[in-house]
């Protein structure tokens, strides 16, 4: 077993890198992934080794950066788009949820959308309120994509290439503000399937569910709680759409109590669709009503405030308390 | 030859019906495929509309001027053979329509072939693959296991409020599902055997309660309901209007009663009285009418209509009587005025009367005061509710060996227990608790107060 | 209206003019062929506009005018070009081979597009104004990394001219020198919208501004049209770089059949616009050549009511389609949403209940 550590934004690079060799036809495109390596460095390296036609720096505009992908990948090219930052990506929405969604639907099958599109999202890295959204709701809702994120450095390296090798449109959403935590990548063998959900830590009185950056805030939460004698399964659900829904209602059938962690406002979000599915499954099994710890109904904050804003522990406990407090 | 009919299609104007502006054609014209029958008009745009078939006019429906709902017929032309086959469709009664519209049953709006019909507001469709009812399992308890119990979250609230502890039970509903019946099941103790437990059945005889023979527990149905009449009602309602209308208060208090029994046991040898069922309540009876002698206030009734409270100086005594029928409360009237053997012989008649279930109705009128006896129910005590029209009522637990303590030393005496429970508009707790002392006073020393008479 | 920036080689009359840059390569046979591509086309058109009026179709939009425009540009395409079109783009289909009725899937609301887009090197259509013009730079691209001898044509029209799409597009195509034609029909009016309101210069001068050529074509000139997209073409596959041609049309009948044109323009212009209709000056054309036998315009009436009435019998015989094809190809690989929804459609009973 090949172990290496790296750094998320390393295993993005490594990732990236791999699927290039293994493929020629899949393209790195957007705005300064080339020279520059793209403003997080992700694809740092990239044009250096494989050329300006493979990597593309392209001009300012995302529905183009899309659009066109579309088109390469109806060629049968595979590109893969780098969305700056979340909050650029609504001017290519449009040509993510009419065209990227169903274009193989409009074809009947003969078009295949197999681009990705990399979406650095959620805050905790003090910029401003366009770097630091949580847009994966908006398209986890659009039949046709299926939206995925990575919490460590393993299934950066991993779910990257196995989303580049996926015949289907993926969003590919990395919480940016853990690009530079390190962490040990098994090099030679993907760990799961891309659309597995994964218990990080076992536990037993509450199922605490999240994704991207919100995993590692549970797992804080979890040792604090373990301190105050309440032992949390924390559940790092990877895939956003499709939600491997069986991981989840299997931990929550032992514990009968459900908490969802993630950075978006509430409503319509990613935990409105974890909860609701899992009462529909698990409804016998409930101690208490599911509840979220998200983001606000509220714009994203000046960053001064964003840890008032987004999941912390501190919120995450008082969840737990809550559905403790539940008659059961 | 046959008679096609061409109905007002949606024409995508937004409208649900159109205006005839103009006959293109007549009857008896020949007519071609796409030729332009009709101009109508919608509030939109005036329309055009080209003939489905090919053949003769026979009848137009509607004239000029005419508004015209869609999906009504419009012309009706009888096709020669070489028209182009018409589309296969329903054949209503008179005419076949070659070409309906692709949706007959849509609203038009402004785009589209309308909005479709969502359907009649009943079920249309049979019920998607109903699992096969299955027969009721017995609910069962089983070892624990991992999985929280499986049921609604109201039932739970159910069961919690019950106090039904859920951990471990396998309900009859589907896939263990724990239902509100099972709770019900577990709460009455209803079939609901654990399968490790041998299965509690209970007697198999039938027991008395509030005059009905009931049914053993396992032969019995699982509910009944027993009419509320006869002595239950005279029970139900002189119970329910003395609780909510005389303020209750009690008084109570432990007993020597060895002397009493002593007494007893040695009048039980002489002949004089033979044939006279002496008993601990005969003594009780003298006592209480000793304390009614002594605190004629404890006699007596508070008659809210006049504003006053009724004291009698004649103890007529209630017995409260289990009997076959249910509870009764006969009295001995003028029991203040017995002496110990007529005290005696009146309580044996009165019980004898109320187990026969030939007490007149004149012997349960008028009682002052009341005794319960619950002795021979083998409990120490009771906190009673007051007969209507009373203010007090003495109940007398069993007389048991118990350890006492006497003169410093601790010993086994014959020991009771009193409880006195009393109208509290009119008797107050400094009087309740001299008549109880008064009566256990008695009871600990019955010879020379029966002497004293 | 018709300044010397338009390019033409055939007046309203029929008669051939020269121009100093562009010069008829067809031959007569082709003329011919090209005569009768356009009188089919109108005709499956007002079939469908028929079976629109008479309830068969939900939907129909119209190309009558455009006829020149679309089977000058379609017939100027080669086999392996690819061409990405708007919902109106019937007489490139029909250049492209698209069967008439899978051309008239879409607007029996049988699917939602109707033919094979890889056999026929014909997108499906796209309703979204502009999208697919970013769809063929990108395809471009790919020709180009593929170093491949192919064109890309994408199809908008003015209404679409001002979306983001269709101006990134021109950016993109610029900055990589894609091998594509961006073929705007210039009908006018863009459902109400006329096209003063769109720009306020020549649609073919912004071409300029973003670093290619633009032409204006006369769009109801087959044989100009078909030699201004041919050279545009031929420029791409050999490296030159994206053209804009704005092809100067009209659009003769309605924006859809959902459409009252009376509404918002005058009869004089569609007079005017009558006048000069595409395939009239064809016709013209022909006769006064003496090209073909006069009983050729009959012949070829014929064949195309022929085509028309297969049309109509085909769309007739296209039914509700079974409801499970709700689920197919909305993922390419399996989806636990698309197996649910598969699930409680057959335990509904629905499934299998097309006809």
């Amino acid at each position: 077993m090949a172990t290496t550590t790296m750094t998320m934004a390393k295993a993005l690079n490594e990732g990236l890198r791999r699927a290039m060799e293994a493929n020629k036809k899949v393209l790195v495109m957007g705005e300064d992934v080339g020279k520059l390596g793209g403003v997080f460095r992700i694809t740092d390296g990239l044009q250096k080794d494989f050329g300006e036609d493979r990597v593309i720096d392209s001009p300012l505009a995302e529905s183009a950066i899309v659009g066109t992908a579309v088109g390469l990948s109806i060629r049968g090219y595979r590109p893969v788009c780098e969305i700056q930052f979340d909050g650029f990506v609504y001017p290519a929405f449009d040509q993510i949820v009419s065209q990227v969604a169903k274009l193989h639907k409009r074809s009947d099958g003969v078009y295949t959308m197999s681009l990705v599109i990399r979406l650095p999202f959620q805050g905790g890295i003090g910029a401003i309120e366009h770097h630091s959204e949580s847009p994966e709701a908006y398209f986890a809702h659009t039949a046709g994509l299926r939206v995925v994120s990575c919490a460590t450095p393993e299934d950066a390296y991993w779910m990257i290439q196995q989303s580049i090798a996926h015949d289907d449109p993926i969003i590919f959403c990395e919480p940016k503000c853990r690009y530079w935590e390190k962490g040990e990548v098994d090099t030679e063998r993907a760990p799961r399937g891309l659309f597995e959900a994964v218990v990080r830590r076992p536990g037993a009185d509450v199922t605490v569910v999240g994704y991207g950056a919100s995993v590692r805030t549970m797992l804080r939460a979890a040792e604090a709680a373990e301190a105050e004698g309440i032992s949390l399964e924390v559940i790092d659900a990877r895939s956003i759409a499709p939600l491997d829904l069986d991981t989840m209602a299997a931990s929550l059938e032992r514990t009968g109590r459900l908490v969802v962690v993630h950075e978006a406002p509430h409503t319509a979000s990613i935990g409105s669709e974890i909860v609701s599915a899992l009462t529909e499954r698990c409804f016998y099994s409930l101690r208490a009503p599911g509840l979220q710890v998200s983001g606000y109904h509220t714009p994203y904050p000046p960053s001064r405030l964003e840890e008032d804003y987004r999941p912390s522990v501190d919120r995450i406990l008082d969840a737990v308390d809550r559905v403790m407090g539940f008659e059961s | 030859m046959s008679r096609e009919v061409f109905l007002l299609p949606d024409v995508g104007e937004g409208l649900v019906e159109a205006e005839i502006v103009s006959w293109k054609v007549a009857v008896g014209d020949a007519v071609v495929l796409n030729q332009p029958l009709v101009d109508v008009e919608t509030a939109k745009a005036t329309v055009e509309l080209p003939s489905p078939f090919a053949g003769t006019v026979v009848e137009l429906h509607h004239a000029v001027g005419d508004v015209v709902e869609v999906h009504q017929p419009l012309v009706s032309i009888e096709t020669d053979a070489s028209a182009p086959a018409p589309a296969p469709a329903a054949t209503p009664a008179e005419a076949s329509p070659a070409v309906e519209p692709i949706e007959q049953t849509r609203e038009a709006v402004l785009v589209g072939y309308g909005v479709g019909d969502e359907g009649a507001a009943t079920r249309t469709r049979r019920r998607r693959g109903a699992p096969a009812p299955v027969a009721p399992a017995p609910v069962a308890r089983e070892a624990a296991p991992a999985l929280a119990p499986r049921s609604t979250p109201p039932v739970r609230l159910y069961a919690k409020q019950h106090g039904i502890d859920l951990a471990g039970v396998r309900g009859t509903g589907r896939d263990g599902l724990i239902t509100r019946a099972d709770v019900e099941a577990l709460l009455v103790g209803a079939p609901t055997p654990a399968p490790s437990r041998p299965p509690v059945t209970g007697p198999a005889t039938p027991t008395r309660f509030v005059g009905h023979d009931l049914a053993p527990w396992a032969s019995g149905p699982e509910v009944e309901r027993i009419p509320v009449r006869g002595v239950l009602r005279s029970m139900a309602e002189a119970m329910t209007q003395s609780a909510f209308s005389a303020p209750h208060a009690a008084v109570w208090v432990r007993v020597d009663a060895t002397r009493t029994m002593e007494l007893l046991a040695s009048l039980k040898e002489r002949p004089a009285l033979a044939g006279v069922r002496l008993s601990p309540l005969a003594i009780v009876a003298m006592a209480v009418c000793d304390a009614a002698r002594h605190f004629p206030g404890v006699n007596s009734s508070f008659d809210a209509d006049q504003s006053e409270v009724v004291v009698r100086r004649v103890v007529n005594l209630g017995i409260a009587a289990d009997t076959p029928r249910g509870l009764i409360v006969p009295n001995v009237k003028g029991a203040d005025r017995l002496d110990l053997v007529g005290m005696a012989r009146a309580l044996n008649a009165l019980v004898d009367t109320a187990r026969a279930g030939t007490t007149a109705p004149n012997d349960m009128l008028g009682t002052t005061i009341t005794i319960t006896n619950v002795g021979p129910f083998n409990v120490d005590a009771a906190v009673p509710i007051l007969p209507p029209g009373t203010g007090a009522i003495v109940a007398v637990g069993r007389v048991a060996p118990a350890p006492w303590v006497l003169d410093g030393a601790v010993v086994v005496r014959q020991v009771t227990e009193l409880a006195m429970s009393f109208d509290h508009r009119q008797v107050d707790g400094a009087l309740a608790s001299r008549v109880l002392r008064h009566i256990a006073d008695y009871l600990e020393d019955p010879g020379p107060r029966l002497i004293a008479g | 209206m018709i300044g010397e920036e338009l390019v033409q080689l055939l007046t309203p009359e029929g008669e051939r003019v020269s121009h100093p840059e562009y010069e008829s390569s067809l031959t007569n046979d082709q003329i011919v062929s090209y005569y009768r591509d356009m009188v089919i086309v109108r005709r499956l058109c007002t079939e469908s506009t028929s079976l629109q009026r008479q309830g068969q179709l939900a939907l129909w939009a119209p190309i009558q005018g455009q006829e020149a425009a679309q089977i000058g540009a379609g017939r100027a395409l080669q086999p392996m070009d690819f061409t990405f079109p708007t919902y109106r783009e019937h007489g490139i289909a029909w250049c492209r081979g698209v069967p008439p009725a899978d051309m008239l899937r879409l607007f029996r609301a049988t699917s939602n597009g109707g033919w094979d887009p890889q056999k026929y090197r014909h997108s499906v259509p796209t309703v979204v104004l502009g999208n697919q013009a970013l769809h063929a730079v990108g395809y471009a691209m790919g020709v180009q990394r593929d170093g491949a001898e192919e064109a890309v044509m994408a199809f908008f029209g003015d209404g679409a001219s001002s979306q983001g799409d269709v101006l990134e597009s021109f950016v993109w195509a610029s900055s990589y020198n894609a091998p594509i034609v961006l073929f705007c029909q210039n009908n006018q009016w863009g459902i109400s919208t006329p096209m003063s309101v769109q720009s306020k210069i020549p649609l073919y001068h912004r071409a300029h501004g973003f670093g290619f050529p633009g032409v204006r074509v006369d769009g109801n000139d087959l044989l100009a049209v078909y030699e201004v997209t041919k050279r545009a073409l031929d420029n791409a596959r050999e490296g030159g770089g994206p053209t804009l041609v704005e092809a100067y049309t009209y659009r003769l009948g309605a924006h859809t059949t959902s459409d009252d044109p009376t509404r918002y323009r005058i009869d004089a212009e569609v007079e005017v616009w009558r006048h000069r209709d595409p395939i009239e000056r064809v016709k013209a054309l022909l006769v006064r050549e003496g090209t073909v036998k006069a009983s050729y315009f009959d012949e070829v009436a014929e064949e195309a009511e022929g085509i028309a009435l297969q049309l109509r019998e085909d769309v007739l015989a296209m039914g509700k389609p079974d409801p499970i094809t709700i689920f197919d190809h909305v993922y390419a690989d399996e989806h636990p949403l698309i197996d649910e929804g598969r699930r409680e459609m057959v335990e509904l009973g629905v499934a299998g209940g097309g006809h």
